[in-house]
């Protein structure tokens, strides 16, 4: 609708409602015109949603409730899906394994991040250099990163276990005991993540303003007392971002296991992706694999939720 | 026209060429000059390339009717994954020469291959060419052939004799108290820190179910005379000969002859291992890269003590399917039938260091001279009529993966006994069968 009606463009004039109606009719088509073509400047983003966003949810809806191979037809099952799933022991320690890698993984990098990031907002030589230095591993692929801890963790030939006999310790299996592989791979994966929180850790540091320091130091706090009481609670919407961001990133624990374990030994690096992924591209149950993808979506939601009410709280600055 | 008319002008016509783009990658070329036209996927390897060129080159010159155009199989992370896709798409090729047996009971299942069997000439060119265990192994459920035997690689293991010799080991394992006797030699400590770093032999401890090829299947089909793990869908492998498999593995493990790691690069050719399992296309790599001086052998998979007679081996086969997709499925079959003749089951040999799938290879004047030069193809060569494949069922590989996975527990792990692990594979084998 015109905003301001059609009188103030045509005063005087005899026969107003017609002039004001064509007006009308003009603006209207005009600003029709305009969202036509709004549309189709937006229309690549719509079409790639509709084609890699829309379809895939709506067709892995349809999946939940079917049997399928992709080469085959699709057979209706219900909820057979679902049911299978709950008595499959491996969905349940996939379950178990990602909550043992979120586990060790998010507090281990949350503190070595923020550890990090402060040390590296104090004023230092080469700062610039070693704020490069610990972003670097999050630009190197995911894949190589993993071959490259893998030799480090070879329990026979491994730098790491080269490393702890030359100082007359015990050779670690790192990724060849039920025990260690976990752990081993959560460490592996902050070592690979720890440099984007740290960058949004700086960032949050930086947002803090000077006068709460000098008012604390004028009060007698230490630098101890400092960071507890106005660094950690001014920075919380920056932990409840990390918190989140590697939760999610966390629930995809993907390649790791994948390249260096294949979810071994004894299922204890099976996390929920690998284990999704392997029903879906090697056994081709496309409706299995689904159905848990769902879950899982439900199980993050729910995790984050939770996060959220924990974690987030009122910042006064 | 107004600026905003000329921007969606623009947008649609850059849009129609899109979808004229897309349009012409599917386009067929025109059957108007009566020449067939055949697609054939042939592997991305750069020697089965090289023998598609060479093969389909002769074909075409000879054949002006019935021209083939050969392209390796679209990149992908497994050729079968790749298959897949054309399936669904409906782009396969007319046929396609590397395909795995265990994938083509499927491919039956979902209807998308041809019955070859029912083509003129088939016992000829397959029957009398392949040695009769694996004709039976690929015939189909419902009593068909769907794939055209084509190239096989036997599995057996490569010895270092630098190493055997240091050890004091005389003679090669045939049995598993020898290949004990002689992994008990060949386990060193060489730098003193206390532990091993020279072993008897190695396998890669990943849980992927085709793992399981080149340690239990290999093993079982030598125990067993080449037996089946599946009987139709019932599970055949929970026997003694499987669980002494198992134990085989397992105390090689316990007692230290085989390290429980992972080796990145060629660690048998660094020395840090006497035996490795595998198959001819090694030959050409250890040639290419071996140390001065480095001395190797092959030998058949150790056998159960007093067992008889000829040792099998997993073959680990690539056969020929024609898809039906193709309009041209007699044309398709004579090309395949081409493919494996005897001339360019030589050149298989020649250019690719790879066995055709032939029964009388060592016995053929045709095949003489190439063994003549190749000694040591002569010895896997001797292994084809004793190969065997991995049986006909589409639920082939969640098998070797309840196997792989027990393998895991009771052979590296320790954590059960073989009987247990043998057992409760079968178990498994079993609910996934009837789920089926």
């Amino acid at each position: 609708m015109p905003p301001n009606g059609p009188e103030r463009f045509c005063p005087g004039d005899k026969d107003r409602s017609k002039i004001a109606k064509s007006l009308r009719m003009k603006i209207k088509h005009k600003i029709e015109k305009g969202n036509r073509v709004g549309y189709l400047f937006v229309s690549p983003y719509i079409i790639f949603f509709l084609l890699f966003t829309a379809y895939p949810l709506i067709f892995s809806f349809v999946l939940i409730f079917h049997k399928w191979n992709i080469i085959g037809p699709m057979r209706w099952v219900g909820l057979d899906n679902f049911i299978t799933l709950i008595h499959d022991a491996l969905f349940w320690k996939s379950l178990a394994n990602t909550f043992i890698f979120l586990v060790i993984h998010i507090p281990l990098q949350i503190v070595l991040a923020l550890i990090a990031a402060e040390m590296l907002n104090q004023k230092m030589r080469l700062r610039v250099f070693f704020r490069g230095a610990f972003f670097l591993p999050v630009v190197i692929s995911g894949v190589v990163v993993t071959i490259l801890w893998q030799q480090f963790y070879s329990t026979d030939t491994g730098l790491f276990n080269a490393l702890l006999t030359h100082i007359g310790l015990p050779r670690v299996p790192w990724l060849t005991s039920t025990k260690a592989a976990m752990p081993s791979i959560a460490l592996m994966a902050t070592w690979k993540n720890m440099g984007l929180y740290i960058v949004l850790f700086l960032a949050g540091l930086q947002g803090v303003p000077r006068y709460l320091y000098e008012a604390a130091e004028i009060d007698g706090a230490g630098k101890l007392q400092q960071f507890l009481k106005i660094t950690i609670p001014a920075i919380n919407p920056t932990v409840v971002l990390v918190v989140i961001i590697s939760t999610i990133g966390g629930f995809s624990l993907f390649i790791e296991p994948y390249v260096m374990t294949q979810g071994g030994p004894l299922n204890s690096t099976m996390s929920c992706v690998l284990y999704i992924y392997k029903q879906a591209f090697t056994f081709y149950k496309m409706g299995y694999a689904a159905a848990f993808g769902f879950i899982l979506a439900f199980i993050i939601l729910g995790v984050v939720w939770v996060q959220r009410k924990v974690v987030e709280t009122e910042v006064y600055t | 026209m107004t600026h905003t008319t000329k921007i969606s002008g623009s947008f649609i016509l850059v849009l129609f060429i899109i979808v004229q783009i897309f349009l012409g990658c599917g386009a067929k070329k025109s059957q108007e000059d009566g020449v067939v036209r055949l697609t054939y996927w042939c592997s991305s390897n750069q020697f089965e390339i090289e023998l598609a060129q060479t093969v389909v080159r002769e074909w075409n010159s000879a054949h002006p009717g019935v021209q083939v155009a050969f392209q390796p199989i679209p990149a992908g992370q497994s050729s079968e994954e790749v298959l897949l896709a054309a399936i669904v798409g409906k782009t396969t090729p007319d046929l396609c020469s590397n395909i795995w047996p265990g994938s083509v009971a499927q491919y039956v299942e979902a209807g998308v291959v041809v019955a070859v069997d029912t083509m003129p000439g088939f016992h000829e060119a397959v029957e009398l060419r392949t040695p009769e265990s694996l004709v039976k192994a690929y015939r189909s459920r419902d009593g068909h052939q769907y794939q055209i035997p084509w190239k096989t690689n036997p599995i057996m293991i490569e010895c270092n004799l630098g190493l055997f010799r240091e050890a004091g080991v005389e003679s090669l394992p045939k049995t598993y108290s020898e290949f004990y006797e002689a992994a008990e030699k060949l386990v060193r400590d060489r730098d003193g820190d206390g532990y091993a770093d020279q072993w008897a032999a190695y396998r890669d401890v990943k849980v992927d179910w085709w793992q399981r090829f080149f340690d239990f299947y290999t093993f079982y089909a030598a125990a067993t005379d080449g037996k089946a793990l599946l009987d139709g869908n019932r599970v055949a492998f929970n026997n003694a000969e499987a669980v002494e498999v198992f134990r085989f593995w397992s105390e090689g493990y316990r007692k230290g002859y085989l390290p429980n790691a992972r080796f990145e690069g060629d660690a048998f050719l660094l020395e840090k291992y006497a035996m490795h399992i595998t198959g001819p296309w090694n030959i050409a790599h250890t040639e290419k890269f071996k140390p001065e001086g480095f001395e190797y052998d092959f030998i058949p998979i150790p056998v159960p003590d007093g067992h008889k007679g000829p040792v099998y081996t997993y073959g680990d086969q690539k056969n020929i399917v024609i898809f039906s997709t193709t309009r041209h499925p007699g044309q398709a079959w004579e090309f395949a039938r081409f493919l494996i003749s005897k001339e360019n089951d030589l050149k298989l040999l020649e250019l690719c260091g790879q066995l055709p799938q032939r029964v009388s290879l060592l016995k053929d004047s045709t095949f003489a001279d190439y063994f003549e030069r190749n000694p040591m193809m002569r010895k896997f060569a001797a292994q084809v009529p004793y190969t065997v494949a991995v049986d006909n069922s589409p639920y082939i590989q969640e098998v070797f993966d309840a196997i792989s996975q027990e393998y895991d527990a009771a052979c590296i792990m320790g954590v059960k006994t073989p009987e247990q692990g043998i057992a409760d594979a079968a178990k498994r084998s079993r609910t996934i069968l009837s789920r089926g």
